[in-house]
């Protein structure tokens, strides 16, 4: 009797969490007439992901999305697990260090886009995918830094020693031992800066132009005077939580791989 | 191969830890020493410095008379067995074992014969293919110890390779080490804290205490000879008993150790070097082993002691025991398996004076007798 009713309970905490999504999914599969009605399904229609991919360019978009947040993240990981491997071995820069990298995680957004749009203004990079790449790859780095620092940290010392005396220099032990047994958490890592680039507006609003938005900037721009069109609205949220879908059930492997690896021994 | 010698090695962490002071010890070319003490001795690190993969505050360490200090690890010459094994988890077996062949540039002929040669010679040819994560705690024992074998090191650094085995296991790899020891007749360094190990496997043990070295010498020697209470009471299961007592002269020119109304007679050879400590306080040491049932061993005293408690390990019995008027010293003695006493009662042991020590009472140092003669079937086989 317990036991049913937990699983009861737990069914009813499944609706509550998935009831928004499937609605969401739902409105995005009904004519943009029909999406306000009260019914569970009042008709079938792909009319909406028609209309983005032909009149709002969504395509585009989904591209532009694709290019910036695959190339911010390989742009930042190198220098990340770079970054976090010397916090992690070396102590570099001592506490400090590393308390200014994650403080720059503390900042407002707001207050690093204006210097940024400068930055890439006097570069003529604004309205530009590389500019964008360059910024969200900046703002990457920190944050993959410290996730990585953290899986550095668990990898026994006692690999890059026995690389070390069978005869690798100290980056040969970075390079042939820790970064091939760390690839879970850089990929883990890798997956999250993917997903933060995705779903960054305030900086895409400010520095891309109107062939260089991105999906979130996409997104707030059915808000039309018109009135929000729900069943486009639904359709790109649909579409734009798709790849971030696929993400997590791919970092979930890796992040429990990543959980498990201190036993190396 | 080569002797590994270390000059006034100091290692001060930036913290002002000390962990080796002043360490003087000479290797010689193919010897295997062991490096016996409690955790945070100072062996490990000692190790590690040989190695080069910790730095030196002071000090020398020269391998095969070349001084080594600010030499990298990749060009000591020397393979290292971690505790943790460290085998690299991405790698196959036959892969962690080729790694440093091939980091040297050995050709691929070279390194196929080499990693065969040394997975024959440890058994692991059936487990080449396969990754550490699928082998047992044994097996990844080996192949960090084949790993080291393939490189034909000038020395090899044992950093207690044996402490993850269970009891079976560790007892055959030990033999195992000795052998293979024995077929390479390589410059070994075995750090431990298992005092089996260093007993049985070494020629040499080097007892080290808070970051310096005690005692160093042939294990037997330094069972039979301790320096001081430290390596007295560490090197021996149970401990060396250790007993405030007081050395009493006669007028005949005979000494005995007095702890409370017992008198335990000095044999005659001790007499002249204890002399000078007569009617001082002193610590006596009685190992556990000198005691026995009945008396007719010579230079054997009787000892009565109220029995606290009996172990029985199947070969023998540990008798755990108090002595002194008000029941107040707790002596071991290691027994035959027939020996028996009931909890409380008043048991009578013999202790053989002639293994007996005298530690000064203030510095715990040893007060300095004529040696025993050693009795080593290592030696005689």
């Amino acid at each position: 009797m317990q036991k049913i009713g937990i699983h009861l309970g737990l069914i009813l905490a499944c609706i509550v969490i998935l009831l928004p999504p499937f609605w969401v999914l739902r409105t995005s599969l009904v004519p943009e007439s029909l999406a306000y009605s009260a019914e569970f399904f009042p008709g079938f229609s792909t009319e909406n992901y028609t209309a983005l991919f032909g009149k709002n360019h969504f395509g585009t978009y989904y591209l532009n999305s694709i290019i910036v947040s695959s190339l911010s993240v390989a742009l930042a990981l190198p220098f990340a697990a770079t970054t976090g491997y010397a916090f992690a071995r070396f102590k570099t820069g001592g506490r400090l260090a590393r308390f200014i990298v994650l403080a720059t995680q503390m900042l407002p957004p707001v207050a690093l886009v204006l210097p940024a749009f400068s930055i890439l203004h006097s570069a003529g990079l604004t309205n530009s995918l590389t500019g964008l790449t360059l910024v969200y790859a900046a703002l990457n780095l920190p944050f993959l830094a410290w996730i990585l620092m953290g899986f550095f940290e668990g990898i026994p010392i006692d690999l890059e020693w026995a690389a070390m005396t069978d005869g690798t220099t100290a980056w040969g032990a970075f390079w042939r031992i820790v970064l091939p047994v760390s690839l879970p958490g850089i990929a883990a890592a890798g997956v999250l800066g993917f997903i933060l680039s995705w779903n960054e507006f305030l900086f895409a609003l400010v520095l891309s132009g109107p062939k260089t938005s991105t999906i979130p900037v996409a997104l707030a721009a059915l808000q039309t005077s018109n009135g929000v069109q729900i069943g486009k609205v639904s359709a790109g949220v649909v579409l734009a939580i798709l790849p971030l879908v696929l993400a997590s059930r791919f970092i979930q492997r890796f992040i429990i791989q990543g959980l498990t690896f201190g036993s190396v021994k | 191969m080569a002797s590994i010698e270390l000059s006034k090695v100091s290692k001060i962490y930036p913290n002002g830890a000390i962990g080796v002071h002043d360490l003087d010890l000479k290797i010689e070319d193919g010897e295997f020493v062991i490096f016996l003490g409690p955790s945070g001795c100072g062996k490990s690190t000692t190790l590690r410095m040989i190695a080069g993969l910790e730095s030196l505050s002071a000090g020398e360490i020269r391998i095969g008379g070349k001084v080594v200090n600010t030499m990298a690890p990749r060009d000591r010459n020397i393979a290292v067995v971690f505790q943790s094994y460290a085998l690299y988890p991405h790698m196959t077996v036959w892969q962690n074992m080729a790694f440093g062949i091939k980091m040297r540039g050995v050709s691929a002929g070279e390194i196929e014969k080499k990693v065969s040669d040394a997975s024959t010679l440890l058994g692991l040819n059936e487990l080449l293919g396969r990754k550490p994560a699928a082998l047992s705690g044994g097996q990844r024992q080996r192949v960090a110890l084949g790993r080291a074998i393939v490189r034909e090191p000038q020395a090899f650094l044992l950093d207690e390779p044996l402490s993850n085995l269970d009891a079976q296991l560790r007892a055959e790899m030990r033999l195992e080490l000795v052998k293979l020891h024995r077929r390479l007749g390589r410059t070994t360094i075995h750090v431990t804290h298992d005092q089996i190990e260093a007993m049985t496997m070494g020629d040499r043990i080097c007892i080290m205490r808070e970051g310096r070295l005690i005692q160093a010498g042939a294990p037997l020697d330094v069972y039979a000879n301790p320096a001081d209470t430290f390596v007295a009471r560490f090197l021996a299961s149970p401990p060396m008993n250790l007993i405030p007592a007081t050395l009493e002269a006669h007028g005949n020119g005979a000494l005995s150790v007095r702890i409370g109304t017992l008198a335990l007679p000095v044999p005659d050879q001790y007499v002249s070097s204890y002399r000078t400590y007569a009617g001082k306080p002193v610590l006596f040491g009685a190992r556990s082993e000198d005691f026995y049932e009945t008396g007719q061993q010579p230079f054997c005293h009787p000892v009565t002691m109220k029995a606290v408690a009996v172990e029985s390990l199947g070969a023998e019995n540990i008798l755990i025991g108090l002595l002194g008027e008000s029941n107040s010293i707790e002596v071991t003695a290691r027994l035959t398996r027939y020996f028996s006493a009931a909890i409380g009662s008043i048991a009578t042991l013999f202790l053989d004076m002639r293994p007996m020590h005298l530690f000064d009472s203030e510095t715990n140092k040893v007060i300095a007798r004529p040696k025993l003669p050693v009795i080593s079937s290592r030696a005689a086989a």
